[in-house]
């Protein structure tokens, strides 16, 4: 399924994933909103993230296999090499091999604002991280 | 970037609202309009959640 190129990624698009990020987008002051771009046969988010005190630039990729494949995210924002941030500045979220269905992507269950605040909450981690050298939550399997 | 650590205080509430988000269950609730951090909760009203974080284990 492509998102731009089949009938299902295209329902998904519009019943789905852009009626929530207008939703997200309601009453957010207008540099927080989630910006959307075209981007071949796939679809970039880019938004900022101010978890604390620290704003975060971020973008979200949704590649025309999404929503089977995760999303993409990464920190346009330098920021230190970390736990769970792979090359690229990119967010270490999910990983489809665990054996562990929490720590799977299911498209049944999430859209691409659900990957917005799991960035959220990364950057929280991150904020605490800085300062102690301990990420706050456990490791999943 | 300039990085603003937070203070002890602001830390603490922030790392129990993580863990709460993991462990407990717990929602937290992010600003509507600027996406920061405001707590954590156990429910969640219809106008709040689309700032709210669901308690949803990721890898990280």
């Amino acid at each position: 399924m492509g998102l731009f190129d089949s009938d299902e990624g295209k329902r998904r698009l519009l019943t789905v994933e852009v009626p929530i990020i207008e939703r997200y987008n309601q009453e957010r002051d207008a540099e927080y909103r989630i910006q959307l771009q075209r981007q071949g046969a796939g679809l970039m988010l880019r938004y900022r993230l101010k978890p604390m005190h620290n704003i975060y630039e971020v973008e979200t990729r949704l590649l025309s296999s999404y929503p089977t494949t995760p999303p993409e995210t990464r920190a346009l924002t330098p920021i230190k090499p970390c736990p769970h941030l792979l090359q690229g500045q990119l967010l270490c979220m999910w990983r489809q091999g665990s054996s562990w269905s929490t720590s799977r992507w299911d498209p049944a269950r999430y859209t691409c604002v659900f990957a917005v605040q799991s960035a959220w909450r990364w950057l929280a981690c991150y904020e605490v991280w800085h300062d102690t050298g301990e990420w706050p939550l456990p490791d999943a399997k | 970037m300039d990085f603003r650590p937070l203070n002890d205080k602001e830390r603490q509430k922030l790392t129990d609202a993580l863990r709460g988000n993991a462990q407990s269950n717990l929602a937290i609730l992010m600003n509507r309009r600027d996406t920061s951090f405001v707590g954590a909760t156990e429910e969640v009203t219809d106008e709040e959640v689309i700032s709210a974080i669901k308690s949803v284990p990721c890898h990280y």
